[in-house]
């Protein structure tokens, strides 16, 4: 627990050190921001660099509070990931090519607390940006549109913070995994991208997957998803975080001898 | 919508933008050794939007 205790502490120094603790959540309520205000602008917008015709009668019915929230998560999607996948690419497999990492192995290591503690960091980084960028952006759809029951925003973001936990959780395992850090943000794009696109394509036919998770995040706003599926999902879910934590602590024992100085 | 309330929305992003921007190229001054030459990185924070500090942030600073 000492050790573990110690590990953590370092992580801590490290992201706060190197800033993803503060630019991070600053990325994620950037996009929080933006998306409400050019949803409400989106008419001047049009009309100032739309090249319309002269006369040209632009009718955009308002768009729903719900949809606004659902586009943030959209955002998050596409460069929340990246730059989550960015941030944490290196966490291991950098670690093995600048150098820490021998100072790390020549010392009874518990490869458990090793992994968890940077687990444990990359998680906290991830959900609170999340969190906020949400946080902003309900704060906004409320000023320029209407509220949003807050439960609702509520179950949202609550399962959508478990999408960000399964991505954390696969980033560091491929870093774990990798031999360099190039690699692992490589591979982690590549394979969400295909599942993603596999799930688009063929997804009609299951409905219990993990990468579901953002859809049923977002038709908690409109109503509640099934009760079954949504449970389903979320536990399979969580069992998938569990293996990968176990497989992310043995990659980086058994890569442990890879070490170049 | 009056223009105080206009700024009142838009003042945020001002802030965080070029706070960003400001942060990242003070970064970019006083780091040694970057991934890549510093002329482009600075073009890069400057002339791109929101996303260039952001990549130099994630893989410029060499810090790993």
């Amino acid at each position: 627990m000492n050790q573990f205790g110690v590990l953590l502490k370092k992580e801590w120094r490290e992201n706060f050190r190197n800033y993803k603790l503060f630019w991070i959540p600053v990325v994620f309520i950037l996009f929080g921001i933006i998306e409400p205000l050019t949803n409400y602008f989106l008419p001047q917008i049009l009309d100032s660099v739309g090249n319309l015709p002269e006369g040209a009668v632009i009718d955009i019915p308002p768009p729903e509070p719900e949809q606004i929230l659902a586009a943030v998560m959209g955002q998050y999607q596409l460069v929340g990931l990246l730059v989550l996948i960015l941030a944490y690419m290196g966490t291991i497999a950098g670690e093995r090519k600048n150098g820490t990492a021998t100072l790390l192995y020549v010392r009874p290591l518990s490869f458990t607390a090793y992994f968890l503690s940077k687990w444990i960091l990359a998680s906290v980084v991830g959900l609170l940006s999340v969190w906020l960028g949400l946080i902003t952006a309900y704060y906004y759809t409320m000023l320029l549109f209407e509220r949003i029951d807050f439960t609702k925003f509520l179950q949202f973001a609550g399962t959508y913070s478990l999408w960000i936990l399964l991505v954390v959780t696969f980033v560091l395992l491929l870093s774990a995994a990798m031999p360099n850090a190039g690699m692992a943000a490589a591979a982690s794009l590549l394979l969400i991208i295909i599942f993603q696109l596999a799930d688009g394509l063929f997804g009609a036919y299951w409905t219990v997957s993990p990468l579901k998770i953002p859809g049923y995040a977002v038709s908690w706003l409109l109503d509640s998803p099934g009760n079954k599926e949504f449970w389903g999902t979320m536990g399979i879910s969580v069992f998938l975080i569990l293996a990968m934590l176990g497989s992310g602590i043995w990659m980086s024992k058994y890569n442990a001898s890879k070490t170049k100085v | 919508m009056d223009q105080t309330t206009l700024l009142m929305l838009l003042l945020p992003i001002l802030v965080i933008q070029l706070g960003l921007m400001v942060f990242t190229l003070i970064d970019l001054v006083k780091n040694p050794n970057p991934k890549g030459p510093k002329w482009l990185w600075g073009a890069i924070i400057v002339f791109i939007n929101i996303l260039g500090p952001i990549l130099y942030l994630a893989i410029g600073r060499r810090n790993y």
